[in-house]
């Protein structure tokens, strides 16, 4: 009884405890109403409140899985899967789908007008309205003109081989805008529209929800493979087609130097540096961040030789820190390592992990003399720039903790988290380009390795995934050296990459020493190093091939004329023309008695005038000539002034200094038109007037001089050129016919032949862009 | 609507009778029947069934009249524009597209001129002689026996009683004007020897010139310079023009070239009546003065035996010729600028080319000096020696040897000119005018548009406005008429360079080689032939001398042998 007493107060006890507990929550809670006992009356205070919808799928449970009702568990099951519609996109996204399509369909729609266009704008003149086909009626004598009664001929034939009768034309009258057949294209087209709207909105809903960053980096890969193998196509078959697209990278890397995204400015990059300090994690990846800016911003030109020295300092540190016997920690680590990982996988490993954070937690205390040892030696070990791979850290951290469990009953505070994968490719990137980018900050950043799955021989899911991925990454990285091999190819100039990349190395250092020079007050990772300003476009080059540029444009013609003047012969010297005697006639008044037969030849007889020929003639023209060239040969124009304290006057030198300072230069001497040609002097002056009728500035379409001036070399007028071909070349490019309506252009121009035959996919590509 | 088989066949289908149709309808009950047979009006339709039915006898068609008439190539070379736009100049593809078509119609209005030559009939005239004669011995009698009456009546002569005259013809060649050193002035169309005026100024008049049309005179007198119409009136005195030797006019540029007796010229544009240019060139006196049609500079001959040419913008020659080593006494350009002809005292006469400016092409040797130098349009040159003139037919490009022509007169020639589209010659001498005939000198055909000897009153109204159109600006005169087509390079370059440095102005590439013109032997090839002709003078040359030489030594070692002696001989010393 008591006992029974005692659990009845037990219980009491306990219910008051309850509604104690109960009574701590002050909500009020209004219980659900239950029916528990069967009643015919509903009454109103019994009703169920909550849901008073029917839930199939408890009807569905209640039937069973009874035989008998297969049929109706099956129907209601379907009812209940379908009855759920998706929820819609959001209204802006929607509208985007909308606004997508609905381009698609005009652009589609716009394009068939550009044969037309195209042929309009090219052809030689357009006559509006485009009409030809009067629409006026004929008078009626016109049309009773082209009427004629068969002839008894005609008659006879019929009868013998009647024609064929010719379907008379139903001439109803479409009072409907669009026919059966229209319309129904008009839907299809419709029905079409929308189902593409759907589904493109159904992918991007499915595409937005997932969240897998491993499906996405996956993606990009994708998209990164599929535009590498497009390129290479492209290289193939259209090498200037790929010229354009790298410059389209070209300009990519260069917007997104502009940007600086990528870089430590953004709002992650922020959050990420105040954890920075603390967390290794985060450093590596605020380093990697920077390493994909780096990639992205690195030129790409000279990225192969870099390639093989990174290659060379890759390869090195870890050799040493594999085989460095000072390093006990390594050499052990590497070993353990091995034996560790083999047996350290899966559940097993889960759980050791498990327990050691377990005791490491329970017996923090203790474990801090540890940490401060092992965060030394850590340090000690970034101090020496080790790169290391990420199963021998996870190894030695095993093995520190083997030890520790040796020494110290405690393992390690820390685990080493595990290497993420996304960043392979841009850390074989960041190795190539930055050997140590701890140098500029005062943080250490190490950079883990990716997993190397020779070394470990476990065989994971994950680590299968690693493997392949890194499979991936080289086979992109060889495709990527290739293709820079060939851009190489491509742009191989004067400039030796080398010397280049030895400024560009310089430059670096010289940064990295400033920036350990300046004491940060609020240390951010700053591992960025300058741009490697190195192209083959030196900043210093550049003036230089503008002046070349220029020195060409200016003597083009000098230095063709320069060639010819090489055969270097005065005609003069060679051809002198023997005269000929002319037997003329003879003046009667001079001496008729000499008169002589049109045969003979006269002998020259030598005459008061040749005696008396002024040879100084001929010196003095030669004189006047030299003058003449020497006049033209620009001279050097002494520009100097005495300074302060210098003497003046006449007869005073210019130091030499001031001499080569102040003299402009002389201008190359011009070749003249009479240089070979013997006593004949050319002016060759610069006429000031008809320098200003004449075109002194290129119209846009030419780029050649010679073109323009081939397209106005004939005149037009019609006293030069036959009146027909006088009128073709006048001719205005737009027609209008007096007092005629121009109607906008319908869609019977598309069926005109002339208008689908033209084929000019220049002027089409062209006219589709605008 | 059935007609028996044999009522038919009886019908032939002319013989309409009408109860034969009027049978037929009735046959027919009451509907009235037509067999009509709609002929297509609509051009589309009508060619597509010309085809149609024209497809079997297309290719007899075409072996009948195979279209046009093929275009000889000669044809198409003479009516060449030069070469087309050519490369990838123009990038934009509709703006190559429209240039491409423009050139078409380029080559449509060459072809087109090229058929046109059909339309030039007429042929020009020649003299025909037995193989053992020669056409120089022909003279004017023989010939006008043998022409028509209204080529015979082109010969004739003026006595004039005022001394020696100056001659020259208009520029359709339909009148011509007489001006006298002791004053006396006529114009008259020669043709119909009518007489539009006919004054003594009064003056010594030294040279004369027609203006623009057939009614404006210009008399270059004692002191000023005359303007006067066809009915004689003074129309101005050029105050400016003074003391003028020699005048030309230069029909596209509306200017009146002249130049006096202190060496200065004058050009004097008479559409607007101002001087276009006007300056001393310290030649001193000459009245040695042509002007050359294809550029039209004053070509002017100096005692110094120069040639040089002028324009009106500058004050230096454009060029100067030493033609010759004694004072020139005549020039000559023909119709086409390419050759001039230039005497001198020296007695000879030389060819230059003067649109290469080069030469002399041709040296000929007189046997007396000529007084004056004309090229015919079918560039036969007139060279009038005293009282002779000979007329060669093709003196530039090959060496003449004997005159075409020569015609004897008794009085001393001043000048003369050949009458454009006539085979005359017109001698203007100390007693009067003489008109000869000269087959084949003249161009046949003419083209009314450019200058037509039987336009009417209209006609040359409606010329003179729109020669006034076209008229040229005096400023484009220079060397090379083509000069205004070219693109003045050097500016286009110093803008381009302005432009490299202003600072975010992308850099425009332009290829800054003018058009080449592809005309005759390049420059290269001229030089190689040249270079050729003299190695080959060179070397027959060295194996002249090295002839003569070998003989010379032979010769020399005999001569100074002195038998025993020769050991006397001093030796010269061997040449290093």
């Amino acid at each position: 009884m008591s006992d029974f007493q005692e659990q009845e107060i037990v219980s009491a006890e306990h219910d008051h405890l309850v509604s104690a507990i109960i009574k701590l929550d002050k909500t009020q809670h209004i219980t659900e109403p239950t029916r528990n006992e069967p009643t015919n009356l509903s009454s109103e205070f019994n009703l169920i409140k909550s849901s008073n919808k029917l839930d199939l799928s408890k009807v569905v449970s209640a039937l069973k899985d009874s035989a008998h009702h297969t049929t109706i568990t099956k129907k209601l099951k379907s009812l209940d899967q379908g009855q759920v519609l998706p929820k819609p996109l959001e209204k802006p996204q929607a509208e985007r789908i909308k606004r997508s399509t609905g381009y698609d369909a005009t652009k589609e729609k716009v394009a068939k007008w550009d044969p037309v266009v195209a042929r309009n704008r090219t052809v030689d003149f357009v006559s509006f309205p485009l009409h030809s086909v009067s629409k006026r009626e004929h008078p009626t004598k016109v049309i009773l003109s082209n009427l004629k009664s068969k002839s008894p001929l005609e008659k006879e034939l019929d009868e013998i081989d009647p024609p064929a009768e010719v379907e008379e034309e139903s001439k109803e009258e479409q009072s409907f805008p669009m026919t059966y057949e229209e319309m129904l294209e008009h839907r299809k087209e419709m029905a079409k529209l929308r189902a593409q709207q759907s589904y493109k909105a159904a992918k991007a809903k499915r595409q937005s929800k997932i969240k897998s960053k491993k499906y996405h980096r996956i993606l990009k890969k994708e998209r990164l493979k599929q535009q590498l193998k497009e390129f290479e196509e492209l290289q193939e078959k259209n090498p200037e087609e790929a010229l354009k697209k790298l410059e389209e990278l070209e300009k990519a890397r260069a917007l997104e130097r502009h940007t600086l995204r990528h870089k430590n400015t953004g709002k992650w990059a922020k959050n990420k540096l105040v954890r920075a300090k603390y967390d290794k994690e985060v450093r590596q990846q605020l380093a990697e961040q920077l390493a994909v800016s780096r990639g992205l911003t690195h030129k790409t030109q000279h990225s192969e030789s870099t390639d093989d020295e990174a290659d060379e300092n890759e390869m090195l540190p870890d050799m040493t820190l594999a085989q460095d016997p000072l390093n006990p920690w390594m050499m052990k680590g590497l070993n353990k390592s091995n034996v560790d990982t083999d047996f350290d996988f899966g559940y097993k490993k889960f759980i050791k992990e498990k327990v050691l954070k377990h005791t490491e937690d329970s017996d923090s205390e203790e474990n801090d003399e540890t940490v401060c040892d092992l965060s030394s030696l850590k340090k000690k070990n970034y101090m020496l720039g080790s790169v290391r791979n990420h199963v021998h850290e996870q190894s030695s951290h095993s093995k520190i903790e083997h030890e520790s469990k040796l020494s110290s009953p405690l393992g390690i505070s820390k685990k080493k988290p595990m290497e993420k994968n996304n960043a392979k490719v841009t850390f074989m990137k960041q190795d190539r380009n930055i050997k140590k980018p701890i140098a500029t900050s005062k943080w250490t950043v190490d950079i883990i390795k990716p997993n190397d799955s020779t070394e470990s021989g476990e065989i994971k899911v994950a680590e299968v995934f690693d493997t392949f991925e890194t499979k991936v990454a080289k086979q992109v990285e060889i495709k990527i050296n290739k293709l820079r091999k060939n851009i190489k190819r491509l742009e191989r100039s004067s400039k030796t990459p080398k010397v280049v990349k030895k400024k560009g190395g310089k430059g670096k250092n010289i940064s990295n020493m400033e920036s350990l020079m300046f004491k940060n007050k609020n240390p951010k990772p700053i591992i960025d190093e300058e741009l490697i300003e190195t192209n083959l476009k030196a900043p210093e080059d550049i003036p230089e091939m503008t002046k070349t540029y220029t020195k060409i444009i200016k003597y083009p013609s000098a230095l063709a004329a320069h060639s010819n003047n090489n055969s270097n012969i005065d005609p003069s010297q060679f051809i002198e023309v023997k005269p000929k005697y002319l037997n003329t006639a003879i003046p009667s008044c001079e001496n008729i008695l000499d008169e002589l037969d049109d045969d003979e030849q006269i002998v020259p007889k030598i005459d008061i005038e040749e005696v008396f020929e002024e040879d100084d003639v001929v010196a003095s023209f030669r004189q006047e000539k030299q003058n003449e060239i020497d006049n033209d040969i620009p001279k050097e124009i002494d520009l100097q002034l005495p300074g302060w304290g210098s003497w003046g006057g006449i007869g005073v030198k210019a130091p030499k200094r001031k001499r080569n300072r102040f003299i402009s230069k002389n201008i190359p001497k011009m070749p003249r038109r009479d240089e070979n040609k013997g006593d004949i002097i050319i002016n060759e002056l610069k006429l000031p007037k008809l320098k200003a009728h004449k075109v002194s500035e290129l119209p846009f379409p030419f780029t050649k001089v010679s073109d323009f001036e081939a397209s106005v070399r004939a005149p037009l007028g019609n006293t030069f050129i036959p009146e027909i071909a006088h009128k073709k070349l006048i001719r205005p490019n737009v027609i209008t016919k007096a007092g005629t309506i121009i109607e906008p252009m319908d869609e019977e121009q598309l069926l005109i032949k002339r208008n689908q035959s033209f084929k000019n996919e220049k002027i089409l590509k062209l006219l589709s862009k605008q | 609507m059935k007609v028996k088989s044999e009522e038919i066949k009886k019908l032939r289908y002319f013989e309409k009778t009408k109860e034969k149709n009027s049978k037929l309808i009735k046959n027919t009950d009451e509907v009235e029947e037509y067999h009509v047979k709609l002929k297509p009006h609509s051009k589309w339709t009508k060619k597509k069934l010309e085809i149609k039915d024209s497809k079997p006898q297309k290719v007899i068609v075409k072996k009948k009249n195979s279209g046009k008439s093929p275009i000889s190539l000669k044809n198409l070379e003479k009516h060449s524009r030069g070469d087309g736009i050519s490369g990838k100049g123009v990038k934009h593809p509709l703006y190559a597209a429209k240039l491409q078509k423009k050139e078409l119609k380029y080559r449509f209005a060459q072809n087109q001129a090229a058929r046109a030559d059909i339309l030039l009939t007429e042929n020009a005239g020649y003299l025909e002689v037995d193989e053992d004669h020669r056409t120089t011995c022909i003279t004017q009698k023989e010939i006008v026996k043998n022409v028509d009456i209204t080529a015979a009546t082109k010969t004739f002569n003026l006595n004039l009683d005022f001394g020696p005259y100056r001659a020259k013809y208009s520029k359709n060649g339909r009148h011509l004007l007489l001006g006298s050193k002791k004053g006396h002035l006529a114009a008259f169309d020669w043709v119909t020897k009518k007489l539009h005026c006919e004054i003594n100024v009064m003056e010594s008049i030294h040279d004369v010139s027609w203006l623009h049309v057939e009614t404006m005179i210009a008399a270059a007198q004692k002191e000023w310079l005359y303007i006067y119409d066809n009915t004689g009136m003074e129309l101005h005195c050029m105050k400016k023009m003074d003391k003028i030797l020699r005048m030309e006019f230069l029909p596209y540029h509306f200017l009146l070239a002249a130049v006096n007796e202190y060496g200065f010229m004058s050009w004097l544009d008479i559409s607007i009546g101002e001087i276009a240019g006007h300056y001393n060139n310290h030649l001193g006196r000459t009245s040695v003065m042509t002007h050359n049609p294809y550029n039209a500079t004053i070509c002017l001959g100096n005692s110094q035996g120069v040639v040089s040419m002028w324009s009106p913008t500058v004050k230096k020659p454009l060029a100067k010729i030493l033609c010759h080593k004694t004072p020139l006494s005549a020039i000559a350009v023909d119709q086409k600028g390419t050759y001039m002809a230039t005497t001198g005292v020296d007695k000879s006469l030389k060819i230059w080319d003067i649109r290469n400016m080069d030469g002399p092409l041709q040296h000929y040797r007189l046997r007396s000096s000529a007084v004056d130098l004309d090229f015919s349009q079918k560039d036969m040159l007139a060279v009038g020696l005293g009282e002779v003139v000979e007329i060669y037919s093709d003196t530039c490009t090959k060496t003449a040897d004997k005159p075409y022509l020569r015609h004897k007169m008794a009085k001393s020639i001043c000048n003369f000119k050949f009458c454009p589209y006539e085979d005359v010659l017109g001698i203007g001498n100390s007693g009067g005018f003489t008109s000869i005939l000269v087959p084949g000198s003249g161009e046949p055909n003419f083209d009314a548009y450019e200058s037509n000897p039987y336009q009417n009153k209209a006609q040359r109204k409606e010329a003179e406005v729109k020669a006034l159109l076209e008229k040229i600006p005096a400023d484009l005169i220079a060397l090379d008429p083509f000069e205004v087509v070219k693109v003045d390079v050097p500016t286009l370059q110093d803008k381009l360079e302005a432009k490299t440095e202003l600072p975010h102005v992308r850099r425009k590439k332009i290829d800054v080689k003018a058009k080449r013109k592809n005309k005759g032997l390049t420059n290269i090839a001229r030089k190689k032939i040249i270079k050729d002709k003299a190695r080959k003078d060179q070397i027959m040359e060295s194996i002249k001398t090295r002839a003569t030489s070998n003989e010379t030594k032979d010769g020399q070692k005999p001569s100074k042998s002195f038998g025993v002696l020769d050991r006397f001989v001093s030796k010269p010393k061997p040449n290093k």
